[in-house]
This record gives C-alpha cells, sequence and structure tokens, in this order.
C-alpha cells in the first residue's frame, strides 16, 4: 500500500470541513492529499510537494463519498511527473462527473431509499428498529465507496474516468431513481397513516394543505422550498388558532 | 430537558458536524436526530414521530454544488426536546413547528459559516497559493472549528428556543391539532415534492405510483 494512503483516508472524511463559495472542497482536497505528496521528489520543502499543493487547493468539486478518486488519481499523477495542462485538464474532467455520479447514486437515490425504509420500519415496527436499519443500510454502502475510491483513484491515475464506467455504478445510476420514487412511494402512505387519530375536517383540511404545497412547488412558486412553505402554514394555524 | 442539557448539547454538535463537515454517516438525518434525542429524555416515540415528519420536509433537499438548504437534522434535537414528554399530538404538532423555524435559522446559519471560511481563504490567499502544508492544514482545522462553534450555538439558543416556547406560548389545544394539521400537510407536500426532484418526473412517476399502490395495499392489509 502507498504510504500515507491510510492518513489520507482518514482525511477525505473531513473533507468537506473547509466547504467553502469560493473553491468548494479545494482545500479539503489539499488537505487529503497532502501525505500522499510527502515523498515527492524533494521532500517536505521540495518545490514539486509545495507546487502540487497549491494545484490542489484551488477549486474543485466532487460528491464527499467519490472524491477519494479525485485525491487518489491526482496524486497519481504529480508522482509521475504528468505535464501540468494535462493535470489541469484530468481536474477539470473530473469534478463534473464525480459530482454527478455521486449526487444521483446517493443524493437521489441510496439516500431517500434508506429514509423510506427507515419511515415504514418506524411506523411499523420501533423507533429503534428505524435509526438502526437506516445507519447500518447507508453506511454500508457508503463506507464501501469511500474505502473503493482512494485505491482506485491511486491505481488509476490518468485513467480513473474509466472507474467511474464500472458496470456496478451504471447499473446503480439506472435503478437509484426508480428505486428512490418506489420505495417513497410505499412509505408515505404508511406515514401519512399516523394521521388517522384526526378527525374529517382536519384531514380535509391537511389534503388542501399538501395539494396547495405541491401546486406551489411545481407551478406557482417552484423556489419557495417546503420549509418556506411549512413556515407559512405555521402563521396560518397560529393566526386561526387565535381566531 | 434541564438535566439532560449535557447529553443534548454532545449530540447537538455531533448531528451539526455530521452534516457534511465530519464523515456523513448521517445522524444529521431529522429521523436520526430527533429519536435519539427522544432516547435521551426517555421519550422515543415522540421523539421519533417529530423525526418522521421534519424527514418528509428533508426528502426535498438536495444538497448539490453551492445549493442552500435548511438544517432540518440539527432542529430536530430542540424539535424533539419540546415533544418528549408532551401528550400526544399536544407535543408533536407543537415540535414540528419549532424544528420548521430553527431549520430556517440552522440553514442561515450554514450559509454564514461557508461565506466566512471563504473570507478566510481570501485572507490568506497568498500563502496557500504557495502550498504551505501547514497553511492549509490550519485553514481547514479553523473552518472545522467554524462549524463546531455553529452546532454550539444553534443547538443552545434552539434549546433555549424550545424552551422559552414550551413555557410562555399560551397555546390551546386547537390550536396544536392545526399546528399539526399544517405541519403533516406540508410535510407531505415537501415529500412528493422531493420524489419528482430526486428522481425526475417523467422517470419517476411510473415507479411512484406502483410504491403509493403497494404503500395503500400495505396500510388497508397490514
Amino acid at each position: 500500500m502507498k504510504r500515507g494512503m491510510v492518513e489520507s483516508w482518514l482525511r477525505t472524511l473531513l473533507l468537506q470541513a473547509s466547504w467553502n463559495y469560493e473553491r468548494l472542497v479545494g482545500v479539503g482536497l489539499a488537505f487529503s492529499s497532502e501525505p500522499l505528496l510527502r515523498d515527492l521528489p524533494g521532500g517536505r520543502e521540495g518545490e514539486r510537494y509545495r507546487a502540487a499543493l497549491s494545484r490542489a487547493a484551488q477549486h474543485f468539486n466532487g460528491h464527499p463519498y467519490l472524491i477519494g478518486l479525485a485525491v487518489g488519481a491526482l496524486a497519481r499523477t504529480e508522482h509521475d511527473a504528468i505535464p501540468i495542462e494535462k493535470m489541469q485538464r484530468l481536474r477539470t474532467a473530473l469534478a463534473g462527473p464525480l459530482g454527478s455520479v455521486g449526487d444521483k447514486l446517493i443524493w437521489a437515490g441510496l439516500l431517500p431509499v434508506c429514509s423510506a425504509v427507515a419511515l415504514v420500519l418506524a411506523v411499523w415496527v420501533s423507533p429503534a428498529a428505524a435509526v438502526l436499519s437506516f445507519l447500518i443500510l447507508y453506511n454500508m454502502v457508503h463506507f464501501v465507496l469511500r474505502f473503493w475510491g482512494l485505491p482506485a483513484g491511486w491505481s488509476s491515475g490518468l485513467r480513473v474516468a474509466q472507474r467511474l464506467g464500472a458496470p456496478a455504478i451504471k447499473q446503480g445510476l439506472r435503478m437509484a431513481g426508480p428505486l428512490a420514487a418506489l420505495s417513497l412511494g410505499f412509505a408515505l402512505p404508511i406515514v401519512a397513516w399516523l394521521v388517522r387519530h384526526l378527525d374529517g375536517h382536519e384531514l380535509i383540511a391537511a389534503g388542501l394543505i399538501m395539494g396547495v404545497g405541491l401546486v406551489f412547488s411545481r407551478w406557482l412558486w417552484p423556489t419557495l422550498g417546503g420549509n418556506r412553505f411549512g413556515l407559512a402554514a405555521i402563521a396560518l394555524a397560529l393566526v386561526l388558532g387565535l381566531l | 430537558m434541564i438535566e439532560n442539557l449535557g447529553w443534548l448539547l454532545l449530540w447537538g454538535v455531533l448531528v451539526g458536524l455530521d452534516l457534511a463537515s465530519v464523515v456523513q454517516t448521517m445522524i444529521a438525518r431529522p429521523l436520526v436526530a430527533g429519536t435519539v434525542t427522544g432516547f435521551i429524555l426517555g421519550d422515543p416515540v415522540a421523539g421519533a414521530t417529530v423525526g418522521i415528519v421534519l424527514e418528509l420536509f428533508a426528502l426535498e433537499v438536495l444538497p448539490v454544488g453551492a445549493s442552500r438548504y435548511p438544517d432540518y437534522g440539527l432542529s430536530a434535537v430542540p424539535a424533539a426536546a419540546v415533544a418528549a414528554g408532551a401528550p400526544g399530538v399536544f407535543g408533536s404538532g407543537f415540535g414540528v413547528a419549532v424544528g420548521l423555524v430553527l431549520a430556517y435559522v440552522g440553514g442561515k446559519a450554514i450559509h454564514l459559516v461557508r461565506i466566512e471560511n471563504a473570507m478566510d481563504i481570501g485572507r490568506h490567499r497568498e500563502v496557500l497559493d504557495t502550498g504551505d502544508a501547514r497553511a492549509i492544514t490550519g485553514l481547514h482545522l479553523r473552518c472545522l472549528g467554524r462549524d463546531l462553534f455553529r452546532s454550539l450555538v444553534v443547538t443552545s439558543i434552539g434549546l433555549l428556543f424550545a424552551s422559552l416556547v414550551v413555557r410562555w406560548i399560551p397555546l390551546t389545544l386547537q390550536s396544536v391539532v392545526y399546528l399539526s394539521v399544517a405541519t403533516v400537510g406540508a410535510a407531505l407536500a415537501a415529500a412528493v415534492s422531493g420524489v419528482g426532484r430526486l428522481a425526475g418526473r417523467k422517470t419517476a412517476l411510473p415507479w411512484f405510483v406502483l410504491g403509493l399502490a403497494g404503500g395503500l395495499a400495505g396500510v388497508v392489509f397490514g
């Protein structure tokens, strides 16, 4: 195993701590790459080490669970003394796919599926079962991706994009959306059943609020967001309560 | 709540850090954060009920790129604290309402931290661009400290707000039922709208309808 790999992997767990609107995860990428760059020719005082860190700290975006691919591949290109233009092209080419693959696979796939499973278990079994199943199911996939990413990036170097086209990832991308929709569709009536104790008028009111919320989010004010709509609904409820 | 204040603050900080800065094991999901808060306060069912409703709101959030979003995870801690020990709908409706207010405030706090991180970079641009490892590590750890501070402050304000609201806002049972109706309706709207946003409307619709049919069958025959 490459020296510094374990420390670098541990640092990727903190990657987003320095997330900002200027360089996004650029500084985090440099922080995570640093252990892999220490044995560049010249060592820590060497010009190549400092130049590599400076390049790593520039603007970069990528999904945190897949960032190991970028950390490993970019560190490898520094060790292989690839021309700077090629490195920059790799960096630019990686940022988009790393973000979009991770977003589709995790935020729009794995997370809603696990959330739906937990919601159903919270209603049908117990709160403890919901929490445990959610954390175990989600983190199994999460850590598999993290464990795979860094060594895969390091061993691939410039050819790292091929790793993103792996059959398992392609299959995951195809299944993520439909599975999320299916599981959330299944969970919603079961969660909605929790409010069965409300009387007829109250159920109709809840249904109306839901309908208005959907009309707002789909057609009237798509940027309003559920939080602000919820706050407006609370204000209305408080006023009605006072009256 | 007071006797468990230390545990609640610690849990709030862990939840706040898990949202983005540290690992992201998803203890920052409202269902998890709310339920564990319920366990801390001896009422996991109340915590889970608040967590379930806030989880529906959170399904709408897609934290991609530079998007800005409410912090439902951290807000679930004070929200569940409001609900714990209160009788049935009285606690959960009120708790979710408190949670929605705090999620809004928490989202603003995340935005402020990220602006401050960018300003920190601006102040140290020259040394960062020389590839100084100490400067990079120092900046990263300062940003981590900033997020820790945000988590602590939002949790503290949230718990203070929750205790003041419970004590000083004289709500009738009817008002709390209205709150429950409003928050559940809005939560379901957010969740359905989230499904479309997450999975793509055309792709998602048939699968969503199939899931709905299964869920309805589960309710009827379950």
